[in-house]
């Protein structure tokens, strides 16, 4: 079984995706690490690192949206970290493409805007991707690896630029927003008596001065988002492009695999390439197998005599081997439905909590192993 | 205070918020199956999930905003917003072609897929509905208790929040009137509890101790319980793992000795896992305070319907301790 050192030379652009929890941060971090010592220019863009990844990584103090550092601890002075700022991923967004500055405090200052824009759909997937084409483009890089947001469902990563250009397509945006004060209004209602029927629940419902705050904002978000459809293809082509990898972070636990499955299916139906799944927290069922429960009773009984001790430790490796198995049973599943060309690595659980670069480098020993 | 660390299920809405992985749906579904082994007609209620409670529930998923009964007094149901918005529309649309209109119309579509806060509202509304609802034969509650598994911490932020930022730009209106009565339900102490759900590590702390902050100061709702999942209780001592390392070293049998060396292995990795749990349940205490539940890590092989019915074992013992605690020192 082969390490992933190759798919950090043949590909610029590496995404650790996965559900939250499975250790994905860590994961980016670590082959950013690697890519780093090896001479090559790196950044990894994580969101939200836990604050000793942070830490160890040295991009505590960062906050702003495109603020790179150096990491100091990995020596050589490859590897840069931005962190991505979640909140303020729509703040940056209309910051950056808003025509003039007249429509950008429009947008700021409007109250829609203001209690809403944190739950746009998608826009830290989205803010992610963006950040990602510009630094490609750059060409300041030779490997970018992203640590994909935290979503339950891993999928959403891919799906959120899509879901953002249908929503801001002029065409859609120009319902809500045009006839509101226009003497088309009326007329529009009248052709279109679905879209009037809607409006008129919308009226209704949020009452008239409400309805007025959200139909400026869509106005003065249909200038900002001109020219948005080409840039979501961009970010589509560079997904698809023969130089990004996916690599999907998992670990041994029912659920998590469901979900890793689906998104399996739909990376290869995006014709995009997954190229490697990690599995965090691995449990080994003993190496020699075939060992009997009794064997491992009377041979600890006769090094550390009768006494509890021996009991005890029996007990708690027939645990660890209980546990060992179903992960075995459940990876082995797992891949039997993945392509051929689809690397497995497996990364035991450790004993300690990872997050130093310590345990990042501990992370090499598994993820590079020739 | 009292009334919060005792009676638990005296309160109709028990949302089960985390970060994700670290055992939200399990503990939903154990404190649903104890509430409906209490005699508590329960509703179960999978926020954007996949049909995970209703498997570990021992029954296949249905239809989405739709209960399903699992067993006696149980019923689970998952549910999103798109699903509860259309079910909400149907109730104030009366005749069904427009509807079917509406509901197939593309912008119609492409409004609730990106449309900021709908969903979220939404899927609040159709709880704060089942939480509500009453029987229209008998004109009693249909639920004595709903738990509701939200989605991982950032994201059960922006539901939880929601019906207040819906208030603010919404004052007058339907909205806002409806989003006023979600508000008055999520931060009544009577009827809502918040319950969190960790592992004792890191990042699992961190940002449990995050959202404990927020729940407080920002949502102002009250909190319930606070469960800490899966820690390690390692049942030897260093000195004795060093007895262990000692004595191998004497195994001459390169076979035995590699048994006894995996042994060992598993007995560290125990024994850290405890170091580390014990470190960030001391944090926890020092700074939440909830009234807290220890589940231990299930060595199963495979995880399933009788965890489930074990960690509700465990959940009812410390429940029902610390109610016996708190009645001692009352009457005291």
């Amino acid at each position: 079984m082969a390490g992933l050192d190759d798919i950090l030379n043949r590909h610029r652009v590496i995404i650790c995706a996965g559900s939250g929890g499975v250790g994905k941060t860590t994961t980016a971090a670590s082959l950013a690490a690697r890519a780093a010592l090896s001479g090559k220019r790196t950044i990894v863009m994580t969101i939200d690192p836990a604050k000793r990844l942070a830490d160890a990584l040295g991009v505590r103090a960062l906050g702003n949206i495109g603020a790179t550092v150096t990491v100091d601890a990995v020596p050589g002075g490859k590897l840069s970290a931005m962190m991505l700022d979640q909140k303020g991923a729509w703040d940056e967004m209309v910051e950056r493409h808003a025509p003039s500055a007249e429509i950008r405090d429009r947008i700021l200052q409007n109250s829609f805007y203001r209690h809403l824009s944190e739950s746009f759909a998608g826009s830290q997937e989205y803010m992610a991707i963006e950040q990602l084409c510009e630094l490609y483009a750059s060409r300041q890089y030779d490997v970018i690896v992203v640590d994909t947001p935290p979503t339950r469902h891993a999928l959403d990563f891919l799906e959120a630029p899509q879901r953002l250009a249908d929503f801001l397509d002029r065409k859609v945006v120009k319902w809500f927003v045009k006839p509101y004060f226009s003497a088309s209004w009326a007329t529009m209602r009248f052709v279109n008596r679905t879209v009037g029927f809607l409006f008129r629940r919308l009226e209704e419902a949020t009452g008239i001065s409400a309805l007025v705050e959200v139909s400026e904002f869509f106005t003065s978000m249909s200038g900002l988002f001109e020219g948005f459809e080409p840039r979501v293809r961009r970010v589509y082509e560079l997904l698809r492009s023969k130089e990004t990898a996916f690599v999907l972070v998992a670990a041994p636990d029912e659920p998590v695999l469901a979900e890793a499955e689906d998104f399996c299916r739909q990376v290869h139906d995006l014709d995009m390439q997954l190229r490697a799944v990690v599995f965090n927290r691995v449990h080994r069922e003993m190496s020699g197998k075939g060992v009997a429960t009794e064997q491992v009773r009377e041979l600890l009984a006769r090094i550390l005599g009768d006494g509890g001790l021996a009991k005890r430790m029996a007990e708690n490796f027939d645990r660890y081997e209980a546990i060992g198995r179903g992960d075995g049973l459940r990876m082995e599943a797992f891949r039997r439905q993945l392509r051929k060309d689809v690397r497995v690595i497996e990364v035991p659980n450790f004993k300690t909590d990872v997050h130093n670069l310590e345990g990042l480098q501990a992370m090499h020993a598994y993820l590079f192993a020739a | 205070m009292k009334a919060a660390r005792d009676a638990l299920f005296d309160r109709r809405l028990l949302i089960v918020v985390g970060k994700g992985g670290v055992g939200k749906t399990t503990m939903a579904c154990a404190l649903s199956l104890l509430g409906a082994q209490l005699g508590k007609r329960t509703l179960l209620v999978e926020v954007d999930g996949v049909g995970r409670a209703a498997h570990l529930l021992g029954v296949e998923p249905g239809e989405v905003g739709k209960a399903r009964p699992a067993r006696e007094s149980l019923s689970v149901m998952s549910l999103d917003g798109s699903a509860a918005l259309a079910e909400y529309l149907e109730m104030v649309v009366p005749v069904k072609r427009v509807l079917q209109a509406v509901l197939s119309s593309r912008i119609y579509q492409y409004f609730v897929a990106a449309a900021p806060g709908l969903k979220e509202l939404m899927t609040i509304g159709k709880i704060w509905y089942e939480a509500e609802r009453l029987d229209e034969a008998t004109g009693q509650r249909c639920w004595d208790v709903v738990v509701v598994d939200a989605p991982a911490t950032g994201h059960s932020m922006q539901y939880l929040g929601m019906p207040h930022a819906a208030h603010e730009v919404f004052r007058s209106g339907l909205v806002g009137r409806e989003s006023q009565r979600l508000i008055d339900l999520l931060t009544d102490p009577e009827r809502t509890a918040i319950n969190l759900v960790t592992t004792a590590e890191e990042m699992p702390v961190n940002e449990t101790l995050e959202m404990y902050q927020r729940v407080r100061e920002e949502l102002h709702m009250p909190l319930g319980w606070l469960f800490v999942n899966r820690t390690h209780h390692a049942t030897f001592d260093g000195a004795e793992m060093e007895r262990l390392e000692q004595r191998l070293v004497t195994l001459r049998d390169p076979r035995e000795r590699g048994i006894a060396e995996e042994v060992l292995d598993r007995a560290r990795e125990e024994a850290g896992w405890t170091a580390i749990n014990r470190t960030y349940r001391e944090r926890l205490a020092r700074e939440i305070d909830m009234p807290t539940v220890e589940v231990p890590f299930s060595f199963a092989e495979e995880f399933g319907a009788d965890q489930v019915r074990a960690i509700a074992g465990v959940i009812e013992t410390a429940i029902i301790g610390s109610a016996r605690r708190g009645k001692r020192h009352g009457r005291s």
